[in-house]
């Protein structure tokens, strides 16, 4: 599959540009498109629980987002330096860019040494085949450098900045996202207790994001390549995963995060525990075994994420809910409304 | 053999040593560990192109010990442990020189069985050899040795049986010396970087168009996640760099 077979038209007015809280909302009243079997169907959010049914098992994300852009100083001038993935205790995968809205490649000479406070980065090498993102040595503190300087990674759709609490979910516990596991951010307490009331189980998994700024460069006719990211699957969540099914209950990975942590851990005919880095990419040519239904956003045309919506439920039905979420105006992007796809005859 | 130069150690410096340091995918990892700032004991056959590495991460302020030879002669390895010997321990030991045989391969009815002695003294005697000597200093650093494999130890390809099965005897190497240095704190893994664009690939299908293949870069982002885990956590495993994840069982 390449990007032009995941295009679509999705006017630039239905982009999210502010949190639905700004727009006078609560978290779990954006709105939720249901796209089964026959048809796609119409709620909001809060009323996901009761179109679940008892013994149905939701997949989280724990990831909590790091305020992981870094105003630095270079040799050359002022970049941004937005940390996507820790490698080891000094070397981060990471994004210059010369602005939120102003991508790279930045030249080697302007990143020979960054400076944000007393911390430093050495760049180590580029990224095999992608010019745009840096190893980079680290010297000093970079989770304090953070914490007192950092702001959450932002890309130029956003009318402005919003702070570190905008970008946690409910879920959010294990600190290593470089954007939000965004899938997880309409849950609320209400809507968790209902989900209790329901008898639908939540069980957990990690998986941090990096940066996606590539996903978005409008030039590419290739899939963006996707980079290793850090996630675990621990026992507990494998053996619910593997239990809901055998006793022919469904399994929501709420985000795309989530499904590919998931199938990570698919040994072939079940879900394993299982921790490391991962590259899977899933679409068309790889569809997931482990689990029913997919909670995510409204994603752009040409990305990875829209491959892999068109693996998980097939691309007739995602093309025809997409048409009718652009018709009836729903939100794109991390603060935007929600979906919830069923593969197969799940839904 | 020559030793160039001998840079006093610095203090509190990760020290590796890489076998087979000079081209293909031993260059990209010692252009790596210079960049995460490691001092280098470099070992390569052919000084000219270990000449030239080493000046250039020289000049980008690695501290760089280079040692020509080859490792499957005693005299070279004394001389590697003398190299390392002053940084008083180790922190990784690549043993990445490796030895093809005859090429084209010869199918293992007919290889010379000279050949094949030699390809088992570089592949499977030479990493033993140097744990051993080397074994006290990777001691007091609780130090890493990564053993390169390749998918010939478990494939079976005919012409391959010569290289594949000194690799798979490598492999049962690094696991059972993962399980012995285990309480010493010393990891032990074996690494297959599967296909890539390198001389000695082109050797393998000698007049082929193997442009096919990724280069050895496309493997640093393996390189860079294995050297940032703990030994507990990657010890006793076989990692293949260009698969969909590493890791392990939780």
């Amino acid at each position: 599959m390449t990007r032009p077979d995941l295009d679509f038209r999705r006017p630039p007015a239905l982009e999210a540009t502010a949190p639905p809280e700004a727009r006078g909302l609560r978290r779990d009243g954006v709105r939720l498109l249901i796209t089964g079997r026959n048809a796609s169907t119409h709620h909001h959010f809060r009323d996901l629980p009761s179109v679940l049914t008892p013994g149905d098992l939701l997949v989280v994300n724990e990831s909590a987002t790091l305020p992981a852009s870094l105003a630095t100083r270079g040799p050359t001038g002022d970049v941004l330096l937005n940390l996507s993935t820790r490698y080891a205790e000094a070397v981060w995968l990471a994004e210059p860019r010369w602005g939120v809205g102003i991508p790279g490649p930045v030249p080697r000479e302007a990143v020979a040494e960054l400076r944000s406070g007393t911390v430093r980065f050495h760049p180590i090498a580029p990224y095999p085949g992608i010019p745009r993102l840096w190893f980079f040595r680290s010297e000093g503190n970079v989770l304090r450098a953070m914490a007192s300087r950092g702001r959450p990674i932002r890309y130029g759709y956003l009318s402005r900045s919003y702070d570190l609490p905008s970008y946690q979910t409910i879920f959010s516990r294990v600190p290593g996202s470089a954007e939000m596991p965004s899938a997880g951010r309409p849950f609320t307490r209400s809507v968790l207790r209902a989900l209790e009331r329901r008898g639908v189980g939540v069980a957990t998994i990690v998986l941090h994001t990096g940066v996606s700024s590539l996903e978005s460069d409008p030039g590419r006719t290739a899939m963006p390549p996707v980079y290793p990211e850090p996630f675990a699957v621990p026992t507990a969540t494998a053996d619910a995963v593997n239990r809901a099914r055998e006793r022919g209950h469904r399994v929501v990975a709420v985000g795309t995060t989530v499904l590919r942590a998931l199938e990570t851990a698919w040994d072939g005919c079940r879900v394993v525990a299982r921790r490391g880095f991962t590259q899977l990419t899933l679409g068309p040519d790889r569809p997931a075994h482990s689990a029913d239904g997919l909670i995510t956003g409204f994603h752009d045309p040409r990305t990875s994420h829209l491959a892999l919506l068109f693996g998980f439920a097939g691309a007739e039905r995602i093309r025809s809910a997409y048409s009718e979420a652009v018709q009836k105006r729903y939100l794109w992007h991390e603060f935007g409304d929600s979906q919830l796809v069923w593969a197969g005859a799940a839904g | 053999m020559t030793v160039a130069r001998r840079p006093r150690p610095g203090p509190g410096r990760k020290v590796a040593v890489v076998t087979g340091a000079s081209q293909g995918l031993g260059a990209v990892v010692t252009r790596l560990l210079a960049g995460e700032g490691y001092d280098l004991i470099l070992v390569a056959r052919h000084a000219a192109p270990l000449a030239a590495l080493s000046n250039e991460i020289r000049s980008a302020g690695a501290r760089v010990t280079e040692i020509s030879g080859d490792v499957a002669v005693a005299r070279t390895r004394s001389r590697i442990v003398a190299a390392v010997r002053p940084h008083r321990g180790l922190d990784l030991l690549l043993n990445n020189a490796s030895e093809l045989g005859p090429s084209p391969l010869p199918p293992l009815s007919r290889v010379a069985l000279r050949a094949l002695e030699q390809v088992y003294r570089v592949n499977v005697v030479a990493p033993v050899a140097l744990v051993q000597s080397l074994l006290p200093l990777l001691e007091r650093r609780h130090g890493l040795v990564v053993n390169l494999s390749s998918d010939a130890a478990v494939g079976g390809y005919p012409g391959w049986g010569n290289y594949g099965a000194s690799k798979a005897a490598l492999d049962l190497v690094s696991l059972t010396l993962a399980h012995e240095l285990h309480d010493l704190g010393v990891g032990v893994v074996s690494v297959d970087p599967g296909d890539m664009r390198t001389r000695m690939h082109q050797r393998a299908f000698p007049g082929e168009d193997i442009s096919d293949r990724p280069l050895p870069e496309a493997t640093l982002p393996f390189w860079a996640w294995l050297l940032g885990r703990p030994n507990t956590e990657v010890t006793g495993h076989r990692f293949r760099a260009q698969s969909e994840h590493w890791g392990a069982r939780a």
